[in-house]
């Protein structure tokens, strides 16, 4: 589930997926607070109320953290599920919710990549291709490493006393 | 799901969904598009886009409902539309503008207000 750096890539990736599988592709919007701990949870109920009202804050409560809201996320998730290809891009920019609102549309529309408006167009296959092969080096790295590293002991502990017994016997003749 | 509404009803219902959302400063919503399959027979053309919006809240018995369970009596909200290939453009026109004006717990841009600038630095210190 590879979450793209950019929303220009996103939207991008987005756009290729919804060409290939026109009538499966769903794309979700989340809107999000993180999840508060339970420790966490009563100082930002206080903290409510200052977000909406007025500055009346509760400093006396907790005077070395500041009332904070905590920052929402918005989540933008492209889910094909009969290939299982999902996008994903995530911000907690106020400022771009309204330009990937309108790309969303515009990929509803169905629009190609150039129609999406978006300046310099990046190749997409390599950021794909990369993407597939990331699980594929560990598997045969961590493969191949493991029947070594049993081995490797079992070799340097007889290597050790075997040297100490020489060594001793050494030191006991001289 | 219920019937898809209209989309006066829709924004309005999804005006205030983000809005309770973004005062609770907790939960989430989620939106959904995708084609309207099974459309009329004309399906050469292109398909209608079907958007749903909820909350995060599932029905399950959550250990925490006491305390989250306060303007929602633990029901999940759904809502639906139906946009229609041709009023896409203006259909997220004004989608655009509900979700920038309903989504307030993003970061902000412009710091020009000091309860802005409060909120911005308080946000920088939490998420450093």
């Amino acid at each position: 589930m590879p979450l793209l750096p950019t929303s220009h890539a996103y939207l991008e990736q987005s756009a290729l997926l919804l060409q290939a599988y026109p009538d499966t592709t769903r794309i979700t919007t989340k809107y999000n607070f993180p999840s508060t701990r339970p420790s966490n949870s009563s100082r930002k109920q206080k903290s409510k109320p200052a977000s909406t009202s007025a500055p009346t804050t509760t400093t006396e409560t907790t005077p070395q953290a500041p009332p904070t809201t905590p920052l929402a996320y918005l989540t933008l998730k492209t889910y094909n599920p009969t290939t299982g290809i999902c996008l994903k891009y995530r911000t907690n920019k106020a400022a771009e919710v309204g330009r990937l609102i309108t790309s969303l549309g515009k990929l509803a529309a169905g629009a190609s990549v150039a129609e999406l408006g978006l300046s310099n167009p990046v190749p997409a296959a390599p950021a794909a291709a990369d993407v597939e092969m990331a699980d594929a080096p560990e598997d045969t790295s961590a493969g191949a490493s493991t029947p070594v590293v049993p081995a490797a002991p079992a070799k340097g502990d007889a290597g050790g006393k075997g040297g100490k017994g020489k060594k001793k016997g050494g030191k006991g003749r001289r | 799901m219920p019937a898809p509404l209209s989309h006066d009803a829709f924004f309005t219902s999804l005006s205030d969904l983000l809005t309770k959302t973004s005062q609770k400063s907790r939960g989430s919503v989620t939106l959904t598009q995708k084609p309207l399959l099974h459309p009329t027979p004309d399906s050469s053309s292109k398909p209608s886009i079907l958007i749903r919006a909820t909350d995060g809240n599932t029905n399950a018995p959550n250990p925490k409902a006491h305390k989250v369970e306060k303007k929602k009596s633990s029901s999940k909200v759904k809502l639906s539309t139906v946009a229609a290939p041709e009023e896409l453009d203006a259909f997220y026109a004004r989608y655009a503008e509900v979700c920038k004006a309903g989504m307030t717990g993003l970061k902000k841009r412009d710091r020009k207000k000091g309860k802005a600038k409060a909120k911005g630095g308080a946000a920088k210190g939490v998420k450093a």
